[in-house]
């Protein structure tokens, strides 16, 4: 993402391009957000191997497409159920015994991510793959002096979708009731005769899900690695964190994010963008030390 | 009583630990193996200040990479300086990159003294800068966890891309050995050895200090309950960020030697992995234990050295797995069994290597106090 490097003295027209380069990266940060965003929110617990999800995401698409011959648009959900499985084993067997140790939680995590990153490149090996899309996805789109990626659009679509459609899951239906229920006062929730183990447990692989979507739509805008995770997690964790935590604080703080490093990247480079950008949340943070839209109610 | 809590038979511990490492060097004559026991100490060191700032402040710290990192490069300019005149006055990776001169960033690192020392306070600085707006601001527990490893990719990413200053991936590597006042410090020489052990020593036993003091107390009292503490009328964002940046003094301490000891520093030293390696020598040693965070490096480090290569491709593999073992059946780490070991042997033993713990939630009155 070498895009410091197009852009040389100001102009409107590349300062627009870069603007709408923005709400892209704003969008690809945000979807390898929302599976954090609904698993922090929920259950309080930091993923570290959320980044490990989103690249077994991409290899289960990898695998699908090479070795069974799946079409693209079936890949997506294919690697939503394969990784949303993979997180309920992941709960079963381990998060739902650390609950009580959030950092304790964070650790165990890091653990399964180096289990499972190495894992991955035992079975694949450490060379790149890549996955194939639609001829029409592989075009750039030209709007008058605008110049995008169609299938960045199409990930900026999803993205919507995404959050359209956990918005719906959490305040139009009985189990996103339970949901806030459960985030609001486990106990009380509890003692009303919601079963917050199981909404913990469908919350943590509805996240993981969320991360192999993200995933397989990421192994197309870059090369399929073992390492790939590691890219997207950081900024994962920060859209998380500005955003405090709820789904309205991440869906703003990955717009915002995203912009702003476009912007900072339009003026300087990438990586300087990067730093700026990290240093502007530090000092955001101490301001406002709760994140964006933090749950009034209390945590646990 | 447990003996494992017996102040005294701590200290006896610290100094038998002392004593079998100080013997070392009586044993190892091959240069190459004792550079590589100094290397330990360095990640002694680092565990010491997990162990100091996770285990006894509670604060889960992901980037003590940034202070060793700064350490470590403020180090390397340094040495690599020495190795400049007149005749040759800039490093030669910076010839590559077309500068033609000596950046503003370097001319500091002239002088040995002052670049050492620059070495030290950069990194203590930017902890307490950083420590201070975001204890003030009471980011805590998994949040501050995440902001250190946010700092640490953005550390990555500027001294990846300040190309020129900093030689990019390729790192700096010091073509001689640190030269103090006339003398060469030979990284394969049992010196080295030394200085890294009374390094680790005096840290140590500073730390031991430290958590039997007052400052201690209170510190460990904040891991305990941050607000009831608050509401006696402590600061504590001032305690937080003091241990914070103590850690973060430790951390730099070891940059440098590992400096000295290996002449080469990249930003791999920036890496997360690296930085949440030390996280897990600490818990898998334990770390509420200084002494069983130091052994927790010994141990991973070194059955990462000679398993390691038996293993080669399924280590991370093992280290994964094992650690989440760790996390899910031994909070406390190793050191945790030793306790329990020495629980059953009310008191008669001499012998413990540990510090004082408590079971969680207990709040009896500590030693020292």
């Amino acid at each position: 993402m070498a895009l410091g490097s197009f852009f040389g003295s100001f102009e409107l027209s590349s300062f627009i391009n870069a603007l709408i380069l923005g709400v892209s990266i704003a969008s690809i940060w945000l979807l390898a957000a929302l599976g954090l965003t609904i698993i922090y929110g929920t259950a309080g617990v930091i993923n570290m191997a959320h980044g490990e999800f989103i690249m077994l995401g991409a290899y289960s698409s990898y695998t699908l497409q090479s070795y069974l011959g799946l079409p693209f648009f079936l890949c997506v959900p294919a690697s939503f159920v394969i990784v949303a499985a993979v997180g309920l084993i992941l709960e079963r067997g381990l998060i739902r015994y650390l609950y009580k140790r959030p950092l304790d939680t964070l650790l165990a995590t890091f653990g399964v991510s180096l289990v499972l990153m190495q894992g991955v490149r035992l079975i694949f090996g450490s060379d790149p793959k890549y996955l194939a899309v639609p001829q029409i996805f592989q075009n750039n789109m030209q709007l008058g002096f605008l110049n995008i990626s169609v299938f960045r659009v199409v990930v900026l679509a999803v993205t919507i979708g995404a959050a359209v459609a956990l918005w719906a899951l959490f305040y139009r239906t009985r189990f996103g009731v339970q949901v806030r229920a459960v985030m609001q006062n486990k106990e009380m929730a509890a003692s009303f005769g919601i079963d917050a183990d199981r909404v913990y447990m469908l919350t943590f692989a509805l996240g993981a899900g969320l991360a192999g979507l993200a995933g397989s739509l990421f192994g197309v805008l870059n090369i399929v690695l073992p390492t790939m995770g590691a890219s997207y997690v950081v900024q994962a964790f920060l859209v998380v964190v500005v955003g405090g935590g709820t789904l309205a604080g991440s869906v703003v703080a990955g717009g915002a994010t995203g912009e702003l490093q476009s912007i900072f990247a339009y003026f300087t480079n990438d990586t300087f963008a990067r730093f700026v950008l990290f240093v502007l949340i530090v000092v955001f943070l101490r301001i406002r030390p709760q994140g964006l839209f933090a749950p009034s109610a209390t945590r646990r | 009583m447990n003996i494992f809590y017996n102040v005294k038979a701590q200290w006896l511990a610290y100094v038998a630990f002392f004593l079998v490492l100080g013997l070392i060097p009586a044993y190892v004559d091959d240069g190459f193996l004792l550079n590589q026991m100094s290397t330990y100490g360095v990640y002694g060191l680092l565990a010491l200040a997990i162990s100091l700032c996770w285990g006894f402040g509670g604060i889960l710290n992901l980037g003590l990479g940034i202070p060793f990192g700064l350490g470590a490069y403020g180090m390397a300019m340094t040495m690599q300086m020495q190795s400049q005149d007149s005749s040759n006055p800039i490093p030669p990776f910076m010839l590559n990159n077309s500068l033609d001169h000596l950046p503003m960033l370097w001319v500091p690192f002239n002088s040995t003294v002052i670049g050492i020392a620059l070495a030290l306070i950069v990194p203590t600085l930017f902890c307490a800068i950083f420590g201070g707006l975001m204890f003030r601001a009471r980011v805590s527990g998994p949040f501050f966890a995440i902001m250190t490893l946010a700092m640490l990719s953005a550390w990555y990413t500027l001294i990846l891309d300040l190309q020129p200053y900093t030689n990019g991936v390729n790192g700096i590597t010091p073509p001689a050995p640190l030269k103090i006042g006339g003398f060469t410090l030979d990284p394969y020489s049992p010196l080295a050895y030394w200085t890294v052990f009374a390094l680790l020593l005096i840290a140590t036993f500073a730390a031991k200090l430290m958590t039997l003091s007052r400052f201690g107390l209170v510190v460990q009292a904040v891991r305990g309950d941050a607000e009831r503490v608050r509401f006696l009328g402590y600061n504590v964002a001032s305690y937080e960020t003091a241990i914070y940046t103590i850690s973060g003094l430790i951390a730099a301490i070891a940059g440098c030697c590992w400096v000295t000891l290996t002449q080469y520093v990249s930003p791999a030293q920036f890496d997360t992995t690296l930085s949440l390696s030390m996280v897990i020598w600490a818990g898998v040693g334990g770390r509420l234990s200084l002494i069983g965070s130091i052994v927790g490096a010994f141990i991973i480090m070194g059955a990462q050295s000679y398993l390691g290569d038996a293993l080669l491709a399924t280590w991370l593999l093992v280290l994964g797995g094992f650690f989440i073992l760790v996390v899910r059946f031994l909070p406390k780490g190793l050191i945790g069994l030793v306790e329990s070991l020495l629980g059953r042997f009310p008191v008669g033993l001499k012998k413990s290597n540990g510090d004082h713990q408590l079971p969680s939630g207990a709040m009896f009155p500590q030693a020292g106090e």
